[in-house]
């Protein structure tokens, strides 16, 4: 029970950062690395608002925002002016972006990891041989209230039936009149405030903030979308949990054979050699 | 006398030419890109150590099985290959650098994570080398690399690679053997990432598990890239660069890392087929 | 003319020169160990000023010139030769991790400049030569104290060993599980963990299991806040013992629910030490860097303070003469409590354990026995 628990506490986070990742690689074929430093930039606004304003849900929507504006100023910036060149250029940059990013936050933040002590009031669960955490209750919670928008927007409103349409095909779509432009600047302003949501969560989690907090989220979430099957959302969905389980019940019956990582892309690669196109192809293309 | 400083720079950089010009087998002439590569030049490396340290055997047999073992892995790698296309090889490759790197690290043959020390110096007709002499060493390494490459370029395997990098169904209709082709691409280049592993092993004196880990596969393809893919002289430029790059830096001490991941982010954009690539900024200024 | 321009410039650098003796640090001060790199740059930067406000070294000033490794040995390796030959330091300190230390050390040794490695705990490096010292305690002794602190002490009979899989972990753990098995104890549960693990809830369950009497984990204090607080919510009680890893105000900052409080470490830091160097050291770092001080940068501090004794004892600045001097450091104002280094540049000090009550380092007990606290026995 209590393995479920934490399979599902880690799935969620996965599945929080994986889809922004999804999303933007769905329409514009970007491996989007830097999205890690963006997901750092959520934690950190998020701790430094709630240190300013002392009320957690306002810290967390303005970081929300704020990530998600600078997941858009990323776009509009930097990779739209690259989009034509070889796919080898925007990953290049990605990666020089990330490294600049997480040096900067390290100016600003300082180079030590940050507490972020959170209290929300709520008490634990404690059951028969399990306990859920009052951080868990929130990270399962808010995951799966954000998985429920999500689901809603893609398939009830005409954004997200214009996101769909753009990562079938982007040149079809702005043909059909659809305003690419924006839709794309949607899907990196979502994207981006998903993984500050991931970030916080996870800050809170932790109990800790800090510059290179990225680098694990930087290649992890990737195994995430390649087994979803590369821009399938409801893919990722289910692949992160997929990825959680195998982790945590790997480790609880035969303990750290090897570290966390090395299995994940184990997995990954095995996959990989009996389903080149991953877990769940794209039924459209 | 304080000459030091510049060799061992040089050496460093010397090494990551090859490594940059063999990851460039791959991605500029095969199309395939990885960015595992810091895997084989972990693997020639622990080849060099492991038969040194532990078995004793001369500078020789360690650089020749250190280029075979990794031009096997790299044949290893190019089956799957086969399979497993375009991002997914790069996540593939990522993959492949996690799994090598925590091998070192657990299993105790090759030392765990104590890595393994005391490789011998170098020695060549009974004598040392010292850090100049070293330095030279592996230039003449990077000689023989770049004489390999123009090789390849010239004759028939430009052919085969080029014609897969652009379109591999369209490579096969004129006769192309792609797998053929991607393997020798794959082999050649762990073969040569072997060698550079060899070199940084007898320049360190030991090897570290993390001394391969992802983000130095990454500086290598960043190198590539920079420079410019598919050409010679463009991943040599990438590798100078940014071997010396933060040491040029140093005098903004505090703003290092900032300003090198910027500088990547601007070349990038504003010269997208790299410094020296086809439409790169310096080339044609040595064109005209 | 031209030759008394030669003249006068040959003057003023030297008199320039008379006026310091430099002292080299490689840090990591960007990229994955920056927080741990700046800790130790900072405790370096206090000791030149503690000497220099004291009268400084045979009568010049310390100056310390120091450069960011980004924790790769590339750059350790090129800065040796750089802050040799170059910037003319007549001793080195490190304040980096094991990798890049290690393959420095092999240079200095063959530039034959004194190194003096603030914290990287590698068994190796000062295998290095002779001319290559470590301040911090060596990990094969803190694992050999933590064993006695767990059976002597806290009377464990049956003991749960949680292992970090990098050199740290590794040694301590090795050191620990034979020095316990030893004293008669048991080690019921073994297992090892990646350095960057978060989430060690699912092998806590395991040993809340096979219930042992303590739990002995290496890590590093961001794995160990971790350990504590899953532990904790887990309800698992029993004591777990820690080693100089943990030794960071940010492992009790970082734990929830104060479930820092109640583990034993051991460590080279005593904070509630009556000595006046201790005290100052304490309030200074704190007034100077607007944070408490930890392990790394005390470790740092005294490196710089054993090397300007050294100097004072060669009463010159050549590097053998520094060397030499090295080995017959003792009695200095240390933060760590440095004794002397044995003949292998180990370091000897009495080994500190402390407990954490009320969301604070306090002493716990002290280790003094030479058999248990001398390295290389």
């Amino acid at each position: 029970m209590q393995i479920v628990i934490n399979a599902l506490v880690l799935g969620s986070v996965y599945v929080l950062i994986s889809i922004g990742l999804t999303l933007i690689y769905g329409i514009l074929r970007i491996l989007h690395i830097a999205h890690a430093g963006i997901y750092t930039l959520g934690a950190f606004l998020g701790l430094t608002f709630y240190a300013l304003t002392g009320n957690f849900w306002l810290a967390l929507i303005l970081s929300m925002v704020l990530t998600g504006i600078a997941g858009v100023g990323v776009y509009s910036y930097i990779y739209r002016r690259v989009l034509s060149k070889e796919r080898i250029v925007p990953l290049v940059i990605s990666i020089g972006l990330f490294i600049a990013m997480q040096d900067l936050y390290r100016l600003i933040w300082g180079a030590y990891k940050k507490p972020f002590a959170l209290d929300l009031g709520i008490n634990d669960i404690k059951g028969k041989g399990f306990v859920i955490t009052q951080h868990q209750i929130l990270i399962l919670s808010l995951t799966g209230i954000s998985l429920i928008l999500l689901y809603l927007l893609m398939n009830k409103t005409k954004l997200g039936k214009a996101m769909k349409a753009c990562a079938d095909d982007l040149v079809m779509a702005g043909a059909l009149g659809i305003n690419v432009e924006r839709v794309v600047s949607f899907a990196f302003f979502l994207g981006s405030a998903l993984a500050a949501l991931a970030g916080v969560l996870i800050g809170v989690y932790e109990n800790n903030v800090y510059p290179t907090m990225g680098d694990e989220v930087s290649y992890k979430a990737f195994v995430v979308i390649v087994l979803g099957g590369f821009g399938s959302l409801s893919g990722a969905v289910v692949a992160g949990f997929i990825l959680s389980f195998a982790e945590t019940l790997l480790v609880a019956w035969k303990g750290f054979l090897l570290p966390r990582d090395a299995i994940a892309f184990l997995v990954m690669i095995l996959v990989l050699m009996f389903k080149p196109e991953g877990l769940f192809r794209r039924a459209s293309t | 006398m304080t000459l030091d400083y510049l060799y061992t720079l040089i050496t460093f950089s010397n090494i990551f030419i090859i490594l940059s010009l063999s990851l460039n087998v791959l991605i500029g002439y095969a199309g395939q890109v990885s960015l595992g590569h810091a895997a084989f030049f972990g693997i020639g490396a622990y080849t060099s150590a492991v038969l040194a340290v532990k078995f004793g055997l001369g500078y020789g047999t360690t650089l020749l099985l250190s280029v075979l073992i990794g031009g096997f892995f790299g044949f290893l790698l190019g089956l799957p290959s086969l399979r497993v296309r375009h991002d997914f090889l790069v996540l593939a490759t990522i993959g492949l650098n996690f799994v090598v790197v925590a091998l070192f690290k657990y299993i105790d043959f090759f030392g765990g994570p104590y890595g393994i020390i005391g490789l011998p110096a170098a020695k060549f007709f009974g004598k040392e080398l010292g850090t100049g002499g070293y330095a030279l060493y592996t230039a003449f390494w990077v000689v023989i690399v770049i004489l390999l490459m123009i090789y390849i370029e010239k004759i028939y395997l430009r052919y085969g690679f080029e014609a897969i990098r652009e379109n591999e169904d369209a490579a096969e209709s004129i006769g192309v053997s792609v797998p053929l082709f991607k393997i020798y691409a794959f082999t050649i280049s762990g073969a040569l990432a072997g060698l550079a592993g060899n070199l940084w092993a007898y320049q360190m004196g030991m090897v570290f598990p993390d001394d391969f880990s992802f983000p130095v596969s990454i500086t290598i393809l960043t190198m590539v890239v920079l420079g410019g893919v598919g050409t010679i002289s463009g991943p040599i430029l990438g590798a100078v660069l940014l071997t010396f790059l933060p040491e040029l830096l140093r005098f903004i001490q505090d703003y290092r890392l900032l300003l090198y991941g910027i500088i990547i982010v601007i070349v990038m954009m504003y010269q997208p087929s790299g410094l020296l690539g086809r439409q790169g900024i310096l080339r044609k200024a040595f064109k005209r | 003319m031209r030759r008394l321009l030669a003249v006068l410039l040959v003057v003023a650098v030297s008199l320039a020169m008379a006026g310091v003796i430099k002292i080299g640090l490689f840090v990591p001060l960007s990229g994955i160990g920056a927080d741990d790199g700046e800790s130790a740059l900072h405790g370096a930067m206090l000791a030149v000023k503690y000497v220099n406000d004291h009268g400084g070294v045979l009568g010049k000033k310390l100056e310390l010139v120091y450069y960011d490794d980004q924790t790769d040995p590339k750059q350790s390796v090129s800065l040796a030769y750089k802050l040799v030959q170059k910037d003319g330091v007549v001793a080195v300190v490190s304040g980096s991790y094991s990798g890049p230390t290690r393959a420095a050390a092999g240079i200095y040794q063959r530039l034959k400049t004194p190194m003096v490695s603030a914290y990287a705990v590698h068994p190796d490096i000062t295998k290095a030569g002779e001319y290559i010292f470590r301040v911090g305690t060596l990990a094969t002794v803190q694992g050999r104290a933590g064993a006695h602190l767990a059976v002597e002490k806290l009377k464990a009979k049956r003991i749960a060993l949680l292992v970090m899989d990098n050199d740290f972990g590794v040694s301590l753990a090795n050191a620990f599980k034979a020095e316990a098995k030893k004293l008669g104890a048991e080690i019921v549960f073994e297992e090892k963990f990646a350095v960057g693990e978060k989430d060690f809830r699912t092998i806590l369950e395991k040993v809340k299991k096979l219930d042992p009497d303590v739990i002995y984990a290496t890590g590093y204090y961001f794995n160990a806040s971790k350990i504590v607080t899953q532990a904790k919510e887990l309800g698992i009680y029993q004591t777990i013992i820690g080693q100089e890893g943990y030794d960071s105000p940010l492992f009790i900052e970082l734990s929830k629910n104060h479930a820092a409080n109640g583990t034993v470490i051991t460590t080279d830091l005593d904070r509630d030490s009556e000595r006046p160097v201790v005290q100052w050291f304490m309030k200074e770092y704190e007034k100077e860097f607007g944070r408490p001080a930890d392990m790394v940068a005390a470790s740092a501090f005294d490196a710089v303070m054993i090397l300007a004794k050294a100097i004072e004892i060669a009463g010159s600045t050549s590097k053998s003469a520094i060397k030499d001097a090295l080995y017959k450091v003792s009695g200095i104002d240390s933060v760590t409590g440095f004794k002397h280094f044995t003949k292998d540049r180990e370091a000897v000090r009495e080994v500190v354990c402390q407990v954490i009550v009320g969301d604070r380092f306090h002493r716990f007990w002290v280790i003094d026995d030479p058999e248990i606290v001398t390295p290389g026995k």
